[in-house]
């Protein structure tokens, strides 16, 4: 058992691709928290698609023990945290279990948008914050002037930071040393009741709900009757212990300050929320700790399967995502077009996009997906405000007496001689400036009002094509706006595809629809009649392109008798058609479907 | 002759020669090019021959066709001989229509003379293009000027009913190109030309090159185009790529429009007898060495032979007729017909009281309209209320 003044929790912020993995290896290495048969890289980053990107999606936490200079023996917890705006919730989760933080930032990019918010975050929730400047062995590295920016725009000192590269396995003790004397150790009463914040839970499918916690006070061992605050559910703790690089390490208990886990025989993730307190039931604190603000799901779309009949095994998948992924929400929703399916809400493009590839890989599942939307509000003419995440339930212009849409916060941290190309970018997306700080001699910091569907779409590719990658973005959800919404409904052959329908600012729907009806000639494949594309609002066209009917189809040479040889020709040919979605009169092939997902919106 | 009857029942006869003096670039039709091997894969032939003939006392042989490869290229002996061995063991209708493939480069006169003496009474020239560039560029050893050379010399030694194989949807080839091909053919004078649109083949040396042909568009026009010229010059378009002066139809090829019987012998070759599909392996050396290597279909079920039926009928300008349909598969034909009727409005099939037919454009997009209608009848098997188990 630790002495609490020999604790340290702390988490690491920094931009995607600053190197924080990579530092949380080599944490893990110098601690000798795994050994080097075992060690592989971005430890842990276990999920193959977040080693593939680069990114961490869920935060993880990790105990390792560090000799320190002082000779004694330290117990490090890390929680690592994502780090891209999408996952901004597991942030705050992460921050609130930890003590300090340490800010690694790029000695050559220097600080960015996402960074800063996290940074402010921490800042926010009292944590110490050691500023880390990596990679110094790049060519472009400039230390003195990251530090500087670092002092002149967060305010923190940083003179004395340590300059690192994690690549290269250079200082790295220092940072270990920074922790130790600049991190403060935990406070907190083991006498008192049991108090402990929820920070993240992962369901086994042995041990059943494995609850990660920071305790607060008081201590937790085997045997003991937990309450969850929040639900009221009570559970007797069957192990509790530390989470290790490579596994669980059972505990006899775990007192004030320490961070762990405990098991219960808990079957279901809802009852241990996350950012809930855990109590002793038969000795519980007054008051609880502070909870989290729940994720927000803000961007929708539909998720259906290629093939109808997987449509059972996509729930399952879904079920089990969500068991780890709170943020993940989804209901079945159905189409004339793509059959049965599930509405789905995420917290972002990025949060969709890993789902959407989840989905498909570790469930081996062949998607289609509807276009994404935002969650709208409608004030109806009789006085009642609803929500309408999905396009198909949009209301008859005719009872609508008010339409809302989410406006975000929009912060874009960008080298001043950017500015001029960022700004008319915005505009474009009806974003409302705000006002812009210079945070230095050249780093600018603009200030908009947007609304999320001009973000959802492309505008992180926009922001990096057009600022040579060194714009970054962060933003948070501000409030609703009365805006001038339409329906756009896509009609092929003059029968609507409900599917493809999409809510838009009248200003941009003529523009998109167009846009959209291109997609779907290129893609449709000719029919043996024309096939009208169209796009209407009401019942008025605003665009039309047309499929021309299909000319040649033929196998001009049936000879010497080989009709075994045409037959299965043809029964390829209708293999084919099975994979396309029929409508009324006219086969859609699925990438149709997906090219229009995929739509460019630079034009 | 008195070694069979008219009561029997008829059966083409088709003899594959996989011999050729050099691959075309786009064929994929089994051959070789080892001349060595001709002796031994004769003997084989004719004992096959012999065997199949003992067999067919039931039917009357009514259409003989020799195709490849290249059957001229056995030269006289080996045709004159293959000829004779029909002749002998099979029973031979008087008025049998008797067709040879010749080659332009090989068709001199000693096997004209050959052929002749045997009864052949069609020949049928590949001449595939009437452009030398074309030509060149799909790999023909020959050129225009010896087809129509070959082609005078066959009407001189009395051949009248000629057929001619032309290509379109060659790498640039252009409308006018082609039209022109069609127009220096008719003025050699045949009876029946065959034009076929050029397919891509995986196997073959040009599929794997995979060159820009002629769009889709620019094929269909130029279809057209052939059509109108063909038309004009009085043939009559029996199927999609068939064109006859009237009464000089090929008489064995349609039999496999009609799912008539035939039989093939040699590599490769298909056959359709007594309700069975079977073909002999594209392996000449086991033919040679008398493995009688047989891929043989499944009966075919009773629902697949009305879309079989359906599909080599509408290959056809005649078309199908609902009457016959009902008759020969005892069935309700009234799914087709709705499926015809729902394509008449691009003019792609066409009626005459219960006979339905593709047009010219529905010909262009016939595997399209084929697959629909074939569905609208599967649609039909498949309806019924599953039974009720109690």
């Amino acid at each position: 058992m630790k002495n609490r003044e020999q604790i340290r929790n702390f988490s690491i912020i920094a931009h995607i691709d600053h190197g924080k993995s990579t530092l949380a290896d080599r944490l893990l290495e110098q601690c000798k928290a795994v050994s080097q048969r075992e060690m592989e890289e971005q430890l842990l980053d276990n999920m193959d698609l977040e080693r593939e990107r680069g990114i961490t999606i869920k935060a993880r936490a990790v105990r390792m023990e560090y000799e320190a200079d002082d000779g004694k023996t330290y117990e490090m917890n890390l929680i690592d945290t994502p780090g891209h705006v999408d996952f901004n919730y597991e942030v705050s989760r992460s921050l609130a279990a930890c003590e300090g933080a340490l800010l690694v930032v790029d000695a050559a990019q220097g600080i960015e948008a996402q960074t800063l918010g996290n940074t402010y975050l921490a800042i926010d929730a009292g944590l110490e914050v050691v500023p880390v400047i990596n990679k110094i062995d790049l060519p472009a590295a400039d230390a003195p002037r990251v530090k500087k920016e670092i002092e002149d725009i967060i305010g923190i000192p940083a003179e004395d930071s340590p300059e690192i590269s994690a690549k290269m396995n250079l200082n790295i003790h220092e940072v270990l040393e920074h922790i130790v004397s600049d991190i403060p150790a935990p406070t907190g009463d083991p006498d008192a009741p049991l108090r402990a914040l929820i920070f993240d839970s992962q369901y086994d499918p042995y041990k059943g709900v494995i609850v990660y916690m920071r305790l607060m006070d008081g201590t937790i061992h085997p045997g003991m009757k937990v309450k969850m605050m929040a639900t009221g559910a009570t559970f007797q703790v069957l192990e509790c212990g530390h989470l290790l690089p490579l596994g669980l390490s059972p505990q006899q208990e775990l007192r004030a300050g320490e961070v762990g886990y405990f098991t219960a025989s808990i079957k279901t993730v809802s009852d241990t929320r996350v950012g809930d307190t855990v109590t002793e039931a038969d000795r519980p604190t007054a008051e609880a700790l502070p909870g989290y603000r729940p994720a927000r799901p803000m961007v929708f779309c539909g998720i259906y399967t290629e093939d109808g009949s997987k449509y059972p095994d996509l729930r399952d998948a879904l079920e089990k995502l969500q068991l780890n992924d709170a943020a993940l929400s989804f209901e079945p929703e159905s189409s004339v077009a793509l059959g049965f399916g599930f509405r789905c809400g995420f917290l972002g493009m990025l949060h969709m996009e890993v789902i959407q590839e989840r989905l498909e890989r570790e469930f081996d599942l062949d998607l289609v997906t509807t276009l994404p939307s935002v969650v709208y509000e409608i004030v109806k003419t009789d006085g009642t405000t609803v929500q309408c995440d999905n396009p198909h339930d949009y209301h008859d212009p005719a009872v609508i007496d008010e339409a809302r849409e989410p406006f975000v916060k929009a912060t874009i941290m960008t080298p001043q001689e950017y500015v001029g190309n960022i700004m008319p970018m915005c505009q474009e997306r009806r974003g409302v400036f705000k006002d812009m700080q210079y945070l230095d001699a050249n780093l600018v910091e603009l200030h908009y009002e947007m609304p999320i569907n001009e973000i959802i779409y492309d505008f992180f590719d926009a922001l990096k094509a057009r600022t040579r990658g060194y714009a970054s973005l962060d933003y948070e959800f501000l409030d609703y706006r009365p805006s001038d919404l339409v329906k756009v409904d896509m009609l092929l052959n003059g029968d609507q595809v409900d599917a493809l329908s999409f809510i838009v600012h009248r200003e941009k729907a003529y523009g998109r629809a167009r846009r959209i009806c291109e997609k779907l000639k290129e893609n449709i494949p000719r029919q043996l009649f024309e096939v009208p594309v169209q796009a209407a609002i009401g019942g008025k066209v605003i665009a039309r392109e047309t499929v021309k009917a299909m000319r040649k189809d033929v196998l001009a040479k049936c000879y010497g008798g080989d009709i075994t040889r045409k037959k299965k020709l043809l029964e390829k040919q209708k293999e084919g058609k099975k994979k396309m979605r029929s409508l009324g009169t006219v086969q859609i092939p699925t990438e149709a479907f997906m090219a229009v997902l995929k739509l460019d919106e630079e034009s | 002759m008195s070694k069979f009857s008219y009561n029997n029942r008829p059966l083409g006869l088709y003899l594959h020669i996989p011999f050729c003096v050099k691959k075309c670039a786009y064929c994929d039709f089994y051959s070789v090019t080892d001349a060595d091997l001709m002796k031994s894969y004769v003997t084989a032939l004719l004992n096959h021959i012999r065997e199949y003939g003992r067999t067919c006392s039931g039917y009357t042989v009514d259409t003989v066709y020799i195709g490849g490869g290249t059957p001229t290229c056995l030269g006289p002996k080996y045709l004159g001989r293959i000829l004779q061995e029909v002749r002998n063991k099979f029973p031979l209708a008087d008025d049998a229509e008797i067709t040879v493939e010749c080659n332009p480069e090989s068709t001199d006169k000693k096997v004209l003379d050959v052929m002749k003496k045997q009864g052949v009474n069609r020949l049928s020239f590949g001449v595939q293009s009437a452009q030398e560039g074309e030509l060149k560029r799909i790999g023909r050893i020959h050129s225009f000027a010896q087809a129509k050379a070959a082609v005078d010399l066959a009407r001189e030694k009395g051949f009248d009913n000629i057929s001619l194989d032309l290509m379109y949807g060659l790498p640039d080839q252009t409308q006018e190109m082609f039209l022109d091909s069609v127009e220096q053919c008719l003025a050699l004078g045949p009876k029946h030309l065959s034009c076929y649109g050029l397919k891509l083949e995986p196997t073959t040396p040009m599929g794997r090159e995979n060159p820009v042909l002629p769009d889709d568009d620019a094929q269909a026009d130029t279809y057209l185009a052939m059509c109108e010229l063909l038309r004009k010059n009085g043939f009559e378009h029996y199927e999609i790529s068939n064109f006859a002066k009237p009464g000089f139809c090929s008489r064995h090829n349609s039999k496999y429009w009609d799912l008539s019987e035939y039989l093939g012998l040699g590599p490769g070759a298909h056959s359709f007898m007594n309700g069975r599909r079977f073909e002999f392996a594209r392996d000449i050396k086991a033919y040679i060495n008398g493995e009688d290597i047989l891929r043989d279909e499944d009966e075919v079920p009773t629902f697949q032979r009305q879309g079989e039926y359906l599909m080599v009928r509408l290959r056809t300008a005649e078309g199908v007729d609902f009457i016959d349909l009902e008759k020969r598969y005892n069935i309700d034909s009234t799914p087709y017909e709705e499926a015809f009727r729902s394509l008449m409005g691009n003019e792609l099939v066409a009626h005459q009281g219960t006979r339905w037919y593709l047009t010219e454009k529905g010909f262009l997009v016939s595997n399209s309209i084929i697959n629909t209608i074939v569905e609208a009848g599967q649609e039909q098997m498949e309806s019924p209320a599953p039974p009720v188990f109690q």
